[in-house]
């Protein structure tokens, strides 16, 4: 497709002619894009926010009353050689039971009548970020509760499955947004193409009779979608981007948590650009479907 | 340079061109005549490829229409310049644009085009009207303009559709003599035109068409 510098004055000049069609095409398109970039701040601040939980998340295994340091320390050899492990901390009962009682001063009648510490040895398990997903971690579990000297293990799994399902929902209901809006998007460029096309239908035949190629025609069709479609995506952003400051400057005194909200930097790049493509696709479909 | 062989064409039920055959050599100068409906606007369009033939061989500039694909349309109409009926000029370009509209399709540099055009409205006196819309031109100065947008690429054959049909005997007369010097630059013509005044005791070849059909050449 050749596109010389004629193509680009025929491409701006029907932008001028048909503002008012191509202006609203623009605003339909930034409409559909903001939604876009909302539902994708909502994801990235949802990813960044339970980013930082698989850190604090740990496994804790109970061991079996007087296994002795020797079997106590052949378990945390195993334990370390397991590939989604981070780190395994021994905690002897002595402790645990010291960390109870710091943590439930201010009621300490719960240890009254107590002759001895009925607490057990355990292992406190961290795992790799990448491993702490329901699937992995029950796997894990599975293995560890096989190891000889282990009574117990305690995890999350509600937590967890929670979290997941947080995750997962955000990325399911994103991208069925994500699709239906670019598909509409596309077909907002391809019906303004079309009428632009017929619009000019007069003209078209005439450069045709005057020796015009496909490639002619065709080309300012072409960068007039392009153009409208970077529009929408630049209004979009700037949409997005006000909405961003709004709720950070003004909301967040309300709600705190709003003031926590990050804004993704990729989105100034991202919203042209993607308005760019939706719109030469939408133009690139309209133009080959059409007969002339 | 324009060679017709038992060409036939159809339009759903009617016959608009039957069995034509004819010769028109290089830098010749030639008419069609004939009634309304005899055929005239028809075997002009099958030699810009706005129609194709239903039976028969049309050759143009070295060019076999029958062999000749969608794609190739374009670069065959480059070595044609046509002088529309209805003009056809574009009524939101001014004079310069519309002739210049020939250049830029070809993908000439503004700068030639802006010295070709200038050139060329000059030769049809319409160079002080460069910057007017087809509108606000007369009927002649519209006709004019169509000549230099048809000539401007230097084009090896021109053709001509009814040239005179809405002008005046004097503006006539001056459109015939500007096609008489593109023609004495070596451009092979062929004019269709029910006015016999323009080919009347010029020795040039006339094809004569009556309802479709072939009734004679021969010199007018």
């Amino acid at each position: 497709m050749s596109m010389s510098p004629y193509s680009f004055r025929l491409a701006a000049q029907s932008l001028h002619r048909e503002k008012w069609i191509n202006l609203l095409s623009v605003l339909t398109i930034a409409s559909g894009l903001l939604v876009i970039s909302v539902a994708l701040l909502v994801a990235y601040n949802v990813n960044a926010a339970t980013g930082k939980l698989p850190e604090k998340f740990a496994l804790t295994v109970y061991l079996n009353d007087n296994l002795g340091r020797e079997k106590i320390d052949a378990l945390i050899g195993a334990l370390k050689k397991k590939q989604s492990v981070a780190q395994v901390r021994f905690i002897p009962k002595d402790e645990a039971m010291k960390e109870l009682k710091t943590m439930l001063k201010n009621a300490n009648y719960v240890f009254e009548g107590l002759d001895e510490n009925p607490l057990p040895d355990s292992l406190e398990i961290r795992l790799k970020r990448e491993a702490v997903s329901p699937e992995e971690v029950k796997k894990l579990t599975g293995d560890i509760g096989r190891m000889q000297g282990v009574a117990e293990i305690d995890y999350g799994e509600k937590f967890l499955a929670a979290l997941h399902s947080v995750k997962s929902g955000v990325r399911t209901v994103g991208l069925s947004i994500i699709t239906i809006i670019v598909a509409g998007i596309i077909f907002v460029c391809y019906s303004t193409v079309k009428i632009l096309f017929y619009r000019r239908t007069e003209e078209i035949e005439t450069f045709k009779l005057l020796g015009a190629t496909r490639a002619f025609i065709r080309a300012p069709f072409i960068i007039e979608g392009g153009v409208i479609g970077m529009a929408g995506g630049l209004i979009s952003l700037m949409s997005v981007y006000v909405l961003y400051y709004v709720v950070l400057t003004r909301m967040s005194s309300v709600v705190p948590l709003l003031s926590n909200i990050l804004f993704p930097l990729d989105l100034f790049l991202l919203l042209p650009l993607s308005g760019l493509l939706l719109g030469v696709a939408g133009a690139v479909i309209a133009v080959g479907r059409l007969r002339y | 340079m324009i060679q017709f062989s038992n060409v036939t064409k159809d339009y759903e039920n009617q016959t608009a061109l039957r069995d034509i055959s004819f010769v028109i050599e290089k830098g010749e100068m030639a008419f069609i005549t004939g009634p309304s409906g005899s055929g005239k606007t028809t075997l002009l369009k099958l030699i810009y490829s706005a129609e194709k033939p239903d039976r028969g061989n049309i050759s143009v500039a070295g060019w076999d229409l029958d062999q000749l694909k969608a794609s190739s349309i374009p670069y065959l109409r480059r070595n044609i310049g046509v002088v529309f009926q209805d003009f056809r000029l574009l009524g939101n370009r001014n004079v310069f644009d519309n002739v210049a509209m020939a250049l830029r399709i070809r993908g000439m540099g503004e700068r030639e085009i802006r010295t070709k055009v200038f050139e060329t409205l000059k030769s049809v006196n319409l160079r002080h009207k460069s910057d007017s819309y087809p509108k606000g031109l007369s009927g002649g100065e519209q006709q004019r303009v169509v000549i230099a947008r048809a000539m401007v690429a230097d084009p090896t054959v021109l053709l001509a559709d009814e040239p005179t049909g809405n002008l005046d005997p004097d503006t006539a007369e001056s459109v015939m003599r500007t096609f008489k010097d593109i023609n004495a630059r070596g451009t092979t013509m062929l004019i269709a035109t029910h006015n016999r005044e323009l080919y009347r005791n010029t020795g040039r070849k006339v094809i004569r068409l009556e309802g479709g059909t072939l009734v004679g050449v021969g010199p007018g």
